[in-house]
């Protein structure tokens, strides 16, 4: 089954109309923005054939979808303090300065959506910011449908070249409870049967949405499933130095030491299903989410699968000693996404959305050097993102 | 700007093999190989050679490095300079160890010498600039050994390791790559699957050996500690729910068990709504209590630890459990239960 995607000039984007109890601003490149408490980043997608650009039914991945390119809606939410079971941690965009350099979207126009909270707890209005991001992410994206795409891309898998080795991307999602998972067709990946074999183009295709409010470095927001440079790479690389063998989609945050093992080595056996040789490991959030990590590189090596990892580092700037927070003598190739508490020079924008104060009470427009750690994505342990750490 | 250059008695011309019990002593100017070095340096004066005799330095080092960085003190150079020590083990370990304790001293300190010399180990933070293996180097290393100098006395912040010319300190930095980390990763994978195994960042985890088991606990001082980010309603010391800098101790005033009413834990890393429902779930107090009752444990110590295990660096977390650990064992704590989250 082949999937197309096509992409169309943000030109087309359309002034949103209003939404009740949101703040609605464009930003376009280079403008002197900070954001603040963002939660999503997701980009414009509409299906020609009337079915859900982020479906909960159904299978994605399949026929066409359209995309506006260089558009990028953002949701940005202070959550209730009092009503906060877990304590979502800051998330900043800087769309200029030193910041800008860690985010790949300072170069594209954002649409930002600032929720005010209202009736109901935080699990509502979570719930509803997330619907409604993705419902003005498929809005925006209409004007597509009566336009000429700039070029029209084709997603299939095939058995490949037999002599090349078989590589499968096995993406891990967290789940950690409400604010801290992603969704998989809009539930929760927790409750999604992972792990999974799915096709790769349902991930790109708007399958697996964010939802997932921690570390926000560390957070694979909905734009980076669309986008996932992993998966378009092993489409590009297919038949020429490697074989796509396939996509697992794996559970991180297991809440036991027994379901933990359980869950990587039924991970190790999607990825045998596959007929992988090597499989590439990525890693959603930090912590926790690491030994779930660890264990499915150590269950793939086990039976017969070369693995690497990929995933961010936590260590003191000043110190001298690198190490992880989990690791297995059997993840020997490892590829690091940054070192999350390093400081980035302080810049003061000229205007503050999402909201003025962060969340350990500074101003947001005059915070000081803040941690690579609350810069969204700027860490992702999806290999999204350039960013790296080295010894120095 | 000043900088004083540290030689052995050899380079410091006041002797062979036969001079290495020399203990420190202060000459003024370069000397020896500091006077090529002076040539080289940018708007940088070498001020004070200071030297010491290898022998000398190996069996007394206290008082060598005390009488060394006495020097410094008089001297307040920008920057210490030492070696060219090449491959020679005291030498470099001389020149490795005084160039560390500058570095504590807050001198910017940068040493030359052999990369496999065990010098290299003892400079720690310090800069070392690679020579060769023996004094056929000395053209070589004395100009890269001046550029990072003069870097440094000017308060320069160097750039890489690999654009500096010096070796990699062990700092953990950022960079951006010209490949993403998605491309990097296929790259590691496929040259793994040809037999080429590499990695962009070691493993190795800091195992802590498990002490002795307590044999009678019914004799022992017990202490609760805890990294769930157990406080006091309200949280007076503003413990953080993330990254703490610092952990706190709680008198228990005698209280029997850890009433929701009284404490919570700020955690930011877990759905705390059970664990506040009933905070003994975090710190067991109210079972401890009865174990004392019992006569199961001889005493339960007056006052819990407490933290935030949290995106925490390794490092500090170490920190946090030494300082602990320090504090306990004065207070004659012969045993711990450390509950985790």
């Amino acid at each position: 089954m082949a999937w197309q995607l096509a992409t169309f000039s943000a030109g087309l984007l359309r002034e949103p109309e209003p939404l009740q109890g949101v703040n609605i601003e464009i930003v376009r490149h280079g403008e002197p923005v900070r954001l603040t408490h963002v939660l999503d980043a997701v980009e414009p997608r509409v299906r020609p054939d009337g079915r859900a650009a982020f479906p909960t039914e159904g299978k994605a991945g399949e026929g066409r979808t359209n995309r506006l390119d260089g558009v990028v809606v953002f949701s940005c939410l202070d959550f209730l303090e009092e009503e906060r079971p877990l304590h979502e941690q800051e998330s900043i965009v800087d769309l200029a300065g030193p910041g800008a350099e860690f985010t790949p979207f300072a170069r594209e126009t954002c649409v930002v959506l600032t929720f005010r909270p209202g009736e109901g707890g935080n699990q509502d209005l979570e719930a509803r910011a997330r619907r409604e991001t993705l419902a003005l992410a498929e809005r925006l994206a209409e004007p597509t449908l009566e336009a000429e795409p700039a070029r029209v891309e084709t997603f299939a898998m095939d058995a490949g070249d037999r002599s090349l080795p078989r590589v499968a991307a096995m993406i891990q999602l967290s789940d950690l409870g409400p604010l801290y998972y992603q969704f998989v067709y809009g539930t929760p990946a927790g409750q999604a049967g992972l792990p999974r074999i799915v096709d790769p183009a349902e991930l790109l295709d708007g399958a697996v949405t964010c939802g997932e409010y921690h570390w926000a470095a560390m957070r694979n927001p909905t734009i980076f499933f669309q986008r996932n440079a992993l998966v378009r790479s092993l489409y590009a690389e297919h038949g020429k130095r490697l074989s796509f063998a396939g996509l697992v989609l794996m559970r991180g945050y297991e809440q036991s030491a027994d379901d933990k093992q359980r869950a990587a080595e039924a991970a190790a056996a999607r990825a045998q299903e596959l007929g992988a040789d090597g499989v590439v490991i990525t890693t959603d959030a930090g912590g926790n989410s690491h030994t779930d990590v660890m264990l499915t590189c150590r269950a793939c090596e086990r039976a017969g699968i070369r693995t690497t990892v990929i995933l961010a580092e936590e260590t003191d700037p000043e110190s001298t000693r690198p190490i992880l927070t989990d690791w297995v003598p059997e993840a020997d190739s490892i590829v690091s996404t940054g070192n999350l508490e390093e400081l980035v020079e302080e810049w003061k924008p000229e205007r503050v959305l999402g909201g003025d104060t962060l969340l350990d009470g500074t101003v947001a427009a005059n915070a000081g050097p803040i941690p690579v750690r609350n810069y969204l994505g700027a860490a992702n342990q999806m290999g999204q993102l350039t960013l790296g750490a080295r010894t120095e | 700007m000043k900088a004083v250059h540290y030689l052995n008695q050899f380079f410091a011309g006041l002797g062979g093999e036969d001079k290495a019990e020399t203990p420190p002593v202060r000459l003024d100017g370069p000397v020896g190989p500091g006077r090529g070095l002076a040539a080289e340096l940018e708007d940088v004066e070498i001020v004070a050679t200071i030297a010491c005799g290898d022998d000398y330095f190996a069996e007394h080092e206290d008082e060598a490095l005390a009488t060394l960085l006495g020097y410094l003190d008089e001297d307040r150079p920008e920057v210490l300079v030492a070696g060219p020590a090449f491959g020679s083990g005291r030498y470099g370990y001389a020149c490795g160890t005084l160039a560390a304790a500058a570095v504590e001293r807050d001198i910017p300190s940068v040493v030359a010498m052999h990369p496999e010399n065990p010098g290299v180990d003892a400079a720690g933070t310090a800069y070392v600039v690679p020579a060769a293996v023996n004094v056929a180097g000395m053209r070589d290393a004395l100009p890269r050994l001046a550029r990072v100098a003069s870097a440094l006395a000017a308060g320069r912040e160097l750039g890489t390791p690999d654009e500096e010319g010096y070796l990699a300190r062990g700092f953990r930095r950022n960079y951006f790559a010209e490949k993403t980390g998605a491309e990097r990763a296929l790259d590691l994978l496929l040259a793994k699957l040809g037999g080429e195994t590499r990695t962009e960042v070691g493993g190795g985890l800091d195992r802590v050996e498990p002490p002795a088991a307590v044999l009678d606990l019914s004799q022992v001082l017990v202490a609760l500690v805890t990294e769930a980010g157990c406080v006091p309603q309200g949280n007076p010391d503003r413990l953080p729910s993330v990254r703490a800098q610092g952990w706190f101790r709680y008198d228990l005033n005698g209280e029997e068990t850890l009433s929701a009413a009284r404490y919570e834990s700020v955690h930011g890393g877990f759905d705390v709504t059970l664990a506040n429902e009933d905070p003994n779930r975090l710190v067991p107090l109210d079972t401890a209590r009865e174990l004392e009752r019992e006569g199961r444990i001889g005493r339960l110590h007056e006052a819990f630890y407490t933290t935030t295990g949290n995106g925490t660096p390794v490092v500090t977390s170490t920190r946090f459990g030494r300082e602990i650990a320090g504090e306990l064992r004065e207070a004659g704590v012969g045993a711990v239960l450390l509950s985790g989250t």
